[in-house]
């Protein structure tokens, strides 16, 4: 048992190293990583960058420009912008990459059963899929979060729940191509179960798909949160890139031209999702093998 | 098989889709807070038995297959009722002057989307690797992964507020009343150039990096290598061979993509105050609009299922090996 475990852990290793020479020469994908840790840090060290607290008030004049001491200048209760734009990194990445986990997991599951199974199983996933994929995902996302009401978690499920549908379809297409390959068939010959062979066989196939896919998704998954909270259905309790945008979209910044109050969220959820788009087209690239005769 | 058999199955298919989304609706539209009477609870005035004959008339008294029924046919024969908010019937609110400018919007932006993706998708695919290529790849993973509204925003600033090119936001003046209708459209476009730039520029990322992509593909033909071994000149072999099998991958993802450009339609209407489909969902959101909220999901649904359906048997109707799968 032990013996097994070990073996795992270092064909695991070596995989993961030899995966890790092919990623190294791919540029975009190594810059992608770097953006992305570089976010990471802010989320993680906010605490000791942001200069003043998320919810410190007047530490400023309302709306004064940019200076040493305001970096970002200030909101319209007087926070500090820089501050509120360090602590937002934290919601935008959580929320990203947890919805995008969810979303990916909802649409693996549909994905695996309807292309194994196949028959009525396929026709009724696919139909739901499809009904998912064909409303415009803001619909069903405003009027389940206006339902829901707004919270962290509620966040993270509404945008799962709208985004899984292009996933479930990809895997499903790549698991028709692995139930026809010739050890599946063995398997199924033998006699194992159903349960076996998905988790054993197809899911292996269909993992490193899986992994790239949710990585686009997280960048999906960062820019609905910040089309949720623009609108107003953010969780009140906690500052993201979206929210700052829509505190100053409803305090008249804009009209006013304050533009150091609306660039810098922006720039921020450009660069984050940049960094994912970099990183998911990478890992495509490497795990996609019609991609790789270019 | 044929394209008529074709188009019927995905006939049948896109009915079914279109129950499960009726089905989906009735779940979210039944455990929205409270029922459509709770919000006349509000009113200390109404006694109970009013209610109670209210409910009765909206048929919330009935048993839960019954209302599901119901509900079923007042999304089919288009009844909502009355908006909460200014009591104008929810069908008459949509289907107007509203439908028609996100109609507008979205249209022009999906036409320059696709003109303008398809020559730099040519240009960069044509040079590929060179300066021209590399800026382009640039420009439209920018784009690609800019939040719309944010955009919007820039341009608000930049060309209404600092420079005061274009109006801050709406549809037509206020000022403008019984002019000539040269002029009431002269002031509509230039009220609708910023949100159309922001929700084009949006689109252009992708539809480039699609063409560009098919384009390199295609130099790779054979059939290509034959039309210039032929001797064609460059002009015919680009616009007969090369750029006619282009546009067929484009299309698809264009129609595939329309559910997408919607949802920059909505944050777009937003942020310059258009007065469309995408800002009434936002205000009915924002009021608890109940009725208006319905009548919008019911309307959008059936409008996306028949694009949809369209966009498919076209496809096939261009592209037969579709329907073989």
């Amino acid at each position: 048992m032990v013996g097994d475990f070990r073996e795992f852990l270092s064909t695991m290793k070596s995989k993961l190293s030899e995966f890790w020479t092919i990623y190294k020469t791919n540029t975009f994908g190594m810059i992608g990583l770097f953006m992305l840790m570089i976010f990471v840090l802010l989320a993680v060290l906010a605490d000791f960058i942001a200069p003043y607290g998320e919810w410190e008030m007047l530490v400023g004049r309302p709306f004064e420009p940019p200076s040493i001491r305001h970096l970002f200048g200030t909101d319209e209760l007087g926070r500090d912008v820089f501050s509120l734009v360090i602590y937002g990194t934290r919601v935008s990445l959580v929320i990203g990459i947890t919805a995008a986990l969810l979303s990916t997991i909802i649409g693996g599951v549909v994905g695996l059963i309807a292309g194994y199974f196949g028959g009525i199983v396929d026709d009724v996933l696919m139909r739901i899929t499809e009904a998912f994929l064909v409303v415009p995902a803001i619909v069903l996302m405003i009027i389940l979060a206006a339902i829901l009401g707004p919270s962290f978690i509620n966040m993270i499920i509404v945008i799962a729940i709208v985004t899984w549908s292009p996933i479930a379809r990809v895997i499903r297409s790549q698991v028709l191509v692995v139930k026809e390959l010739p050890y599946v068939e063995a398997a199924k010959a033998v006699g194992c179960s159903d349960f076996y062979i998905i988790f054993k066989h197809i899911l292996p196939n269909v993992t490193p798909l899986l992994f790239a896919n949710m990585i686009l998704q997280v960048s999906n998954a960062i820019l609905a949160e910040a089309a949720l909270s623009f609108l107003g259905l953010g969780d009140p309790h906690h500052t993201s890139w979206g929210m700052i945008l829509h505190y100053a979209h409803g305090s008249g910044a804009l009209a006013a031209g304050y533009w150091w109050y609306v660039l810098p969220p922006g720039i921020c959820i450009l660069l984050l999702v940049l960094a994912f788009v970099f990183i998911g087209y990478a890992l495509d690239e490497i795990v996609n093998p019609r991609l790789r005769r270019r | 098989m044929g394209l008529r058999e074709y188009a019927i199955r995905r006939g049948i298919e896109t009915i079914a889709t279109f129950f499960i989304l009726i089905t989906i609706g009735f779940f979210l539209f039944r455990v929205m807070p409270g029922d459509p009477t709770a919000i006349l609870i509000l009113n200390p005035h109404l006694d109970p038995k009013a209610r109670q004959l209210l409910r009765q008339q909206l048929g919330l008294d009935q048993p839960l297959y019954m209302q599901y029924f119901y509900f079923i046919k007042n999304f089919i024969m288009g009844e909502f009722g009355y908006s909460y908010h200014n009591g104008r019937p929810v069908l008459e609110l949509i289907l107007g002057v509203r439908l028609l400018n996100t109609v507008i919007l979205v249209g022009t932006s999906v036409i320059l989307a696709i003109i303008i993706g398809v020559v730099i998708g040519a240009l960069a695919a044509l040079r590929r690797g060179t300066r021209v290529d590399v800026g382009l790849i640039a420009f439209s993973l920018v784009f690609y992964s800019m939040p719309v509204f944010w955009l919007g925003m820039i341009l608000l600033m930049m060309f209404a507020v600092y420079w005061g090119l274009f109006p801050l936001g709406g549809t037509v003046s206020a000022t403008l009343r019984h002019q000539k209708i040269v002029e009431v459209i002269t002031d509509y476009l230039w009220h609708m150039t910023l949100p159309l730039t922001a929700l084009t520029l949006i689109q252009i990322g992708y539809n480039f990096l699609i063409v560009r992509n098919t384009i390199i593909d295609i130099l790779m033909e054979d059939y290509v290598t034959t039309a210039r071994a032929k001797g064609l000149p460059e002009r015919v072999v680009l616009y007969k061979h090369i750029l006619r099998n282009a546009m067929l991958p484009l299309t698809t993802i264009v129609a595939l993509q329309l559910a997408g450009i919607f949802t920059g339609a909505v944050l777009t209407e937003t942020v310059f105050s258009w007065e469309g489909l995408g800002r009434l969902l936002y205000e009915a959101v924002d009021s608890r609009d109940y009725p208006v909220l319905q009548g919008l999901f019911a309307i959008i649904t059936i409008a996306f299922l028949i694009a949809n359906y369209i966009a498919d048997i076209l496809y096939a109707f261009l592209d037969p090996r579709v329907r073989y799968k």
